[in-house]
């Protein structure tokens, strides 16, 4: 486990979703990634009922590369909590199925695992319920857990096969974690914050 | 083994669907109680019967917050309980839901009840309340463990809660100790309540382990 930047690659006119994947693949593989399987993260939303108060929402990520854990993020007004557990917990939302409800189609992104050195790279089709959204891409250094020390060297690695479309600046979420120790919760928050945005674009993006 | 990299990953949920036969959420569970007196005689007993023979018994020290939360008008209330080892702080904190106990007739020698038993972060205390949980009460727990093939046999003690008092100041809640006997285990496994029912007899007439109710315990007057 190392630190991951999560990076939206942008949708565009006459080439499909496949297509894009495709042509990510061709790039990284030039580059000398080897493919290692598939990977899958996926995003359940549950609304709270009206009589607890205050609507919450609580978000069950499962990510295919912590598959014993199962990631809980709870947006209650502009806090958010979030919870490790192991996979049971998906038992308890069932539990609470009158209390807390699916109210949202879920959400995933998946698609082909690289490993090329020190770096794991992600090319992940975003669906929400039917529909494509648009294409994810993970980039993961393995050897370093502190945002704030790799990111110009990750930066460097995703401009080396997406270009122009890397920002000079970290994702959001990581701007005020750089110098913390990076934990896979940290990874699905980018997904969170990622997911967000296509929940709100009403085409692919 | 050739890896097949184009395998599309299964999901979460047709994991857990494929495993929800192996997937312990019975509780078998008979409860009763010692004298403070004679707790030193149970234990010894204890030690001659269970497994951990060589090892001695296990001692724990526990943290028990118990929470409910209610749903929609008369529905009965989701109970949740949160524990940790004040003794290993950095293990990770036990979050269990526990379903209405069946108490069965004569013939069922424990009660049986739904029990979902998830390993978190510490954060878990944080993520219920905000959830919409509310704390019930809580309470410190202290004595030993056995185990006897499936079975879990806990020796503990009682305390009330902190709020800043040292810990070793603690006031016990009674002058007894709480003896439980339970195997978590799938559904449809009665065969083990037996086996209970015959090491509770072993434990006869140092402690006497029953069913107890205890719907029935806090409706008296």
């Amino acid at each position: 486990m190392g630190v991951t930047v999560l990076q939206q690659f942008p949708m565009v006119e006459n080439r499909t979703g496949p297509q894009t994947i495709e042509f990510l693949t061709k790039r990284v593989v030039a580059l000398g990634a080897v493919q290692t399987g598939q990977f899958l993260v996926d995003c359940e939303t549950y609304m709270s009922v009206p009589n607890l108060g205050p609507q919450r929402t609580v978000h069950v990520v499962h990510n295919s590369e912590a598959p014993a854990s199962v990631f809980a993020v709870l947006e209650s007004g502009q806090r958010s909590v979030p919870l490790v557990a192991d996979g049971l917990f998906d038992l308890l939302m069932q539990k609470m199925a009158t209390i807390y409800s699916k109210k949202q189609p879920k959400i995933e992104a998946k698609g082909p695992r690289f490993e090329i050195a020190d770096f794991c790279v992600k090319l992940g089709s975003v669906t929400m319920g039917q529909n494509f959204k648009g294409v994810l891409v993970e980039v993961e250094y393995r050897p370093c857990l502190v945002a704030s020390s790799c990111w110009e060297l990750v930066r460097e690695f995703l401009q080396g096969f997406l270009g122009s479309v890397v920002p000079a600046t970290p994702p959001p979420y990581l701007q005020n974690r750089m110098n913390e120790l990076y934990q896979p919760i940290d990874t699905v928050n980018q997904y969170l914050e990622q997911f967000a945005q296509y929940r709100k674009a009403t085409g692919v993006r | 083994m050739i890896e097949n990299v184009s395998q599309p990953v299964s999901t979460a949920t047709e994991s857990l669907n494929a495993a929800r036969n192996i997937i312990p959420n019975q509780e078998y569970l008979l409860q009763g109680s010692v004298m403070d007196s004679a707790v030193e005689v149970l234990l010894h007993r204890l030690r001659g019967l269970c497994d951990n023979v060589d090892s001695g018994p296990e001692p724990f020290y526990d943290h028990e917050m118990c929470f409910s939360i209610r749903g929609a008008g008369s529905m009965q209330p989701l109970l949740l309980r949160v524990r940790r080892a004040l003794d290993y702080q950095d293990m990770p904190w036990q979050l269990r839901y526990i379903g209405q106990p069946e108490i069965g007739d004569k013939s069922r020698p424990t009660i049986v009840r739904n029990s979902i038993d998830i390993g978190t972060s510490a954060t878990v205390v944080e993520f219920l309340t905000e959830l919409g949980c509310r704390m019930d009460f809580e309470y410190i727990v202290r004595g030993y463990m056995f185990r006897k093939g499936r079975m879990k046999i806990t020796v503990s003690k009682i305390f009330k809660s902190g709020q800043g008092k040292p810990l070793d100041n603690m006031e016990a809640l009674s002058q007894s100790y709480l003896v439980e006997l339970s195997v978590l285990a799938p559904s449809g496994q009665d065969a083990i309540a037996e086996d209970m029912r015959s090491f509770a007899e072993q434990l006869r007439p140092l402690v006497q382990l029953e069913k107890v109710d205890c719907k029935r315990l806090q409706h008296v007057p």
